[in-house]
């Protein structure tokens, strides 16, 4: 199953973390700086692949991603094959993409709950249950539109205006 | 440029507010991007919770503004900062009649909130609520948190709900309904398990993305339990032959490839079902071949799926054809560029070697460029490769290749385990005594410390057994000790490393004669000065200081002890830890007794000793008969009894040991205090019993009893120890059984542990973190666990490898062997029949130099050079040597070994893989060997080795020793 999905930028500084089993705040904070710091070590042009049991146990991997200032990262273990994890990397990049056309760290920062959502519908529970990314935008923008239309509703009524 | 454009998209977003997005969220952004400390952002972020929280417990909020400060406080949590005090307000709004309210509350929930929070039981019941709602997105908003939030107690509140969403007429919302049915089984199998048919069910749905979905529980259901889904193999193969023909829609294709991810998750589910299943294999030949001939290995994804049909292909039950094609992907993975299909293809080799070794030798080159490649995952990779593929031929350039990397990296973690595996490796393969001793030496000098006590335990015991012939023990301690007297003056030695070397000083250093007294113990009071802090190293100094002293006297030669040994047992006398004095209490008593006794109980080379135990205790009947005839209690068995036993009337100094080990020593202490007088009787059986951590009553007995003469003939008939339905000390709760002879050959294997034992030792190892474990668990090395032994290793009683009697091995080495190790290893015992005394001079070992095993080089670019040398030269001296017709031997062997084991139900003409014998003794005779076509195979392969080519023929015979 996937363990954990982290998108971070170059610094460092995540931008969207997500764990699929529970992990108190310090311990993430501890797991975001560990990842960081592999990521950091690791040399252009080499493989996406690190393998992290030292992080997360064994047969742990982890799969890692450069877009733009982004770092997109996968947790997972042996029930996943890391080329495909990397391609489900570029469905989510892709996904994103074509929500926010021509996607950049901050749009994951003022979106992040949009990019949850779009991540919802890819991964639940640590499996991947979507992996065809017209189908996940279709998804997302059929419940934002009615999270507008709901929200039209409230603006409509007196003294719930933001 | 950069900059300007983030702030134009800034203002961009700025003006446009976004759906939830206030100038304010965007300042705190602003300002947290621009902090120049993190002192500067805690303070800015500290700020920020002061203002939610004031504002989240305000009455004027209004709701939608209250979904702001929501989103700001998961972003401040996201950051590392307790946002609790937010909780509440999130799972308020997961009550909102809202859907974005609502949705919005939810994923706070999810993030926020672990499934054993007191919170949930709040949003249980909005949960429920929302599972029937008539909006499935808001049915989908609630089975996402279900997926997250629901445990163990809380499943039987949604799961009725959750089963008849299953078949909701939104796909969608049946997608997730399966997942989360997936999560309750992962959390709660028995809660689910009555629902299980329903995962097979929805594999017919008629939405591929459902049947995708049901695909990931089916996975794991069908790994847990194989034979309950055998059933389902052909729907498994219709389904992928189905998305392989792009019957599914088209928005599942990926880079032009039919739904690649349902591929792959359908690959790894064949891989399990016809894992060691000729049947069910034979399935699935077809279509797997037919999904690598369509494969593109242009893209990324084409080249996943090649690769999980490679995985797939190395779990079914081999078939020579697809066997073939895997090999070929093999070798395009490898000659990429891409260091990932590199990775891929160096985790694919490491597979398929399972079923046919011979793969690993087309790649000899491959793989020395990814050994040398900067990129560190995959070098690790290949040293996982390495590891699977060491055989008694290749042991020392694979095992100092991994020592060069291992003082190489930084990494605690890989180190260890790599540390691990080189001693593992060298345990089990070394062929020469030298080599082995300066492996381990480099493994302790520079992971001592990281690696598990347990090693160095073994390390000593091998040292202590000597791996067999008389001859051969004494050249192994001799070289261990002229190796260590040279390498232990060195800084920064492990405190581990440390006390092994002073361990073998102790026990061996004056053994063969060429060191003085004198010499030694300067040597070690050196070493105690040198390491003053560390009380573990000072008290093996002190236990070896008198070891030595005692084979002095024993041997009748004046004792001289040394002005600085001298001054160190002062010093120890004095010392604050009261097992350092008692040490150097008991040092001076040895000094002052007669030659006669120290030679009783500090017998010269007593490892070996075999210990005659009277488990029935009856030298005690008369004793006890007695005390029971005066009214004492009778004997409580151990499980019985508390604490109350202790009290009973021990010296005060029994307490502290009978709290520091884990295990029962209650029966043996029983006998002792009552009699003291008889007890030094018992000595030669007492001191091999002591490498169980128990300690005062050995010193106990041993100590002041050792002026007593020491009757011979009174001995082992009468005294000795019986261990019948006496609970074993060490080890298990297991019995041991009631024929004198096992319990004497169970004993034995720990009477061989080095002499550690010797009498003062025992205190401290309730103490010291020393552990005996790897010795208790040797002597409870399981039925099974022989059984494997001997199918790996060819047997308890062949002497294979001239080094471990295989039912001796460490036990490590036992436990880590699976299924995936068992051909390398298999390898090891097959030149057993040739020389079974020494390792076999296979063709390769002769092309190895002995300069390069003396002095193991640390330059890997020289190595291979000397590598490249020595198989060039290896040809001609092999054809000219006496040893060839014996070579031919162990090449026969060890290609009939390279097959996998299976288990040969079927004809075993049909193909290759089947000829593989089940056991040992088969695989000894090639003769015998039934495949025809492997015999011939055998012999072509042998010729060609013969004549230094490889059988592939592509590459020069470079790696030979590495790779053969």
């Amino acid at each position: 199953m996937i363990r954990g999905v982290i998108i971070m930028n170059d610094k460092g500084k995540p931008r969207l973390v997500k764990f699929y089993e529970f992990q108190p705040v310090e311990k993430q904070q501890e797991l975001i700086r560990s990842i960081y710091k592999i990521l950091c070590s690791r040399a252009d042009n080499v493989s996406n692949f690190v393998k992290a049991d030292s992080i997360f146990g064994p047969d742990a991997r982890l799969v890692y991603k450069t877009f733009a200032t982004l770092y997109f990262v996968f947790i997972f273990d042996a029930s996943e094959n890391e080329l495909a994890v990397l391609d489900l990397m570029q469905v989510l990049v892709e996904t994103l993409d074509k929500c926010f056309s021509n996607v950049c760290e901050l749009d994951v920062v003022f979106n992040f709950k949009k990019v949850h959502t779009i991540l919802d519908e890819i991964i639940l529970g640590g499996q991947v249950i979507e992996t065809s990314s017209t189908e996940v935008v279709k998804a997302v923008e059929e419940i934002s539109k009615l999270e507008n239309k709901s929200n039209s509703i409230i603006s409509s009524i007196p003294g719930w205006q933001r | 440029m950069e900059q300007l454009k983030t702030i134009g998209r800034e203002l961009a977003m700025g003006s446009q507010g976004g759906i939830g997005q206030s100038k304010e969220f965007l300042d705190l952004i602003k300002s947290i991007g621009e902090a120049r400390s993190k002192a500067e952002e805690e303070r800015i972020v500290k700020r920020e919770i002061e203002t939610l929280k004031g504002r989240l417990s305000s009455p004027n909020s209004t709701k939608y503004k209250l979904k702001e400060y929501l989103i700001r406080l998961l972003y401040v949590e996201m950051l590392g900062h307790d946002a609790s005090f937010g909780y509440i307000h999130a799972v308020k709004m997961t009550h909102d009649e809202n859907l974005l309210l609502k949705r919005t509350g939810y994923l706070a929930v999810t993030l926020f909130l672990n499934d054993d929070h007191d919170l949930i039981i709040l949003i249980v019941n909005t949960i429920q609520k929302d599972l029937k709602s008539d909006n499935f997105l808001v049915v989908c908003a609630a089975l996402n948190a279900v997926c997250k939030l629901i445990n163990e107690e809380t499943i039987p509140a949604v799961l009725t709900q959750v089963v008849e969403l299953l078949d909701h007429h939104k796909e969608a919302v049946r997608k997730k309904a399966v997942m989360a049915l997936h999560r309750f089984y992962q959390k709660s199998p028995g809660s689910v398990s009555h629902l299980i048919s329903n995962f097979r069910k929805k594999l017919c749905d008629n939405d591929p993305g459902v049947m995708g979905a049901s695909l990931c529980p089916l996975f794991e259901l069908i790994t847990n339990d194989v034979d309950m889904y055998k059933d389902l193999v052909a729907s498994f193969v219709n389904i992928l032959k189905q998305v392989a023909e792009r019957k599914l829609p088209k928005s599942y294709d990926y880079h032009q490839m039919p739904a690649p991810f349902i591929q792959i998750k359908l690959l790894k589910i064949l891989a399990v079902l016809g894992n060691n299943d000729k049947k069910t294999s034979e399935q699935m030949y077809t279509i797997v071949g037919d999904i690598m001939k369509k494969c593109d290995t242009a893209s990324n994804i084409g080249n996943a799926i090649l690769y999980e049909c490679i995985c797939c292909i190395s779990s079914l039950y081999p078939s020579p054809k697809l066997l073939e094609a895997a090999a070929d992907a093999v070798s395009k993975f490898l000659r990429c560029d891409s260091h990932n299909l590199k990775y891929l293809g160096i985790d694919a080799l490491s597979q398929l070697i399972k079923i046919g070794p011979e793969i690993a030798e087309q790649h000899q080159l491959a793989v020395i460029d990814c050994l040398e490649d900067p990129d560190d995952s995959l070098k690790r990779k290949t040293f996982e490769l390495l590891y699977k593929m060491t055989k008694s031929s290749n042991v020392e350039v694979i095992v100092d290749r991994m020592i060069d990397y291992m003082i190489s990296i930084n990494d605690n973690h890989y180190k260890t385990e790599i540390a691990s595996r080189c001693v593992e490796l060298a345990e089990q393969f070394a062929s020469s005594n030298q080599w082995f001793i300066l492996t381990m030496n480099k493994v302790f000098e520079h992971a001592g410390d990281l690696v598990n006590v347990k090693v160095a335990h073994n390390l000593m015991k091998l040292i202590a057994e000597g791996f067999g012939e008389d001859d051969d023990a004494a050249e192994l301690r001799s070289f261990a000790v002229e190796s260590y007297l040279r390498i232990m003056g060195e800084p920064k030695l492990p405190s581990v490393f440390l006390q092994v070397i002073c361990w073998v000083l102790g026990e061996y250093g004056t053994a063969d004669g060429k060191h003085s007294a004198s010499y030694i113990t300067g040597k070690l009071s050196d070493m105690a000065e040198a390491h003053s802090a560390d009380d573990t190293v000072r008290a093996y100094a002190v236990s070896a200081l008198m070891k030595i002293y005692a084979f002095e006297i024993a041997a009748g030669r004046p004792v001289e002890v040394l002005p600085e040994c001298q001054s160190l047992i002062g010093e120890m006398l004095a010392s604050h830890s009261t097992d350092l004095q008692q040490r150097a209490y008991e040092l001076q008593a040895v000094l002052s007794i007669n030659a006669h006794t120290v030679k009783e109980i500090l017998p010269m080379d007593s490892t070996h000793n075999e210990i005659e135990i009277d488990g029935n205790l009856s030298f005690l009947d008369g004793y006890v008969k007695k005390s029971l005839e005066k009214g004492a209690q009778p004997y409580i068995p151990a499980s019985e009894r508390s604490g109350a036993f202790n009290i009973s009337s021990f010296k005060p100094h029994e307490d502290h040991e009978s709290t520091s080990h884990g295990l029962r020593f209650e029966a043996y202490e029983l006998p002792k205090l009552p009699q003291p007088a008889t007890i030094p009787q018992v000595l030669p059986a007492s001191m091999d019993l002591i490498p169980v951590p128990e300690s005062s009553y050995v010193s106990d007995i041993s100590l002041p009893s050792a002026p007593v003469p020491y009757s011979s003939d009174a001995g082992p008939a009468e005294l000795k120890l019986r261990l019948d339905g006496v609970q074993k000390k060490w080890g298990r709760p297991t019995f041991s059984s009631p024929s004198p002879s096992t319990v004497n050959s169970e004993v034995k294997v720990q009477a061989e542990a080095p002499q550690l034992s010797s009498v003062s030792d025992s205190n401290s190892k309730s103490r010291s973190t020393m552990s005996y474990d790897s010795r208790k668990t040797q002597v409870e090395i399981s039925p099974e666990k022989q059984k494997l032994a001997a199918s790996l290793f060819g047997g308890v009683s062949s002497k294979s490898e001239g080094r471990h009697p295989s039912g001796q091995r460490p036990s490590k080495s036992q436990y880590q062997l699976s299924d995936k190790h068992r051909v390398a290893k298999a390898a090891a015992p097959d030149s057993a029949p040739v020389k079974p005394s020494k390792p076999p001079p296979d063709l390769l070992d002769l092309g190895e130099p002995s300069v390069a095993s003396v002095t193991p080089s640390f330059d890997p670019f020289k190595q291979l050079e000397g590598l490249l040398d020595l198989s060039h030269e290896a040809p001609p001296v092999n054809g000219s040597t006496a040893t060839q017709a014996p070579d031919f031997m162990s090449l026969f062997s060890d290609m009939s070994l390279s097959a996998p084991p299976t288990d040969s139900t079927s004809d075993p003409f049909s193909n290759m893989g089947v000829e593989n014998g089940k056991t040992a003794s088969q695989m000894e005779s090639p003769v015998s060997s039934k495949g025809l076509n492997l015999k011939e195979a055998l012999q072509k392969d042998a010729l060609v080795r013969q004549m230094g080519v490889t059988p592939s023929g592509q590459n020069p015979n470079l790696f030979m020793d590495l790779l053969g």
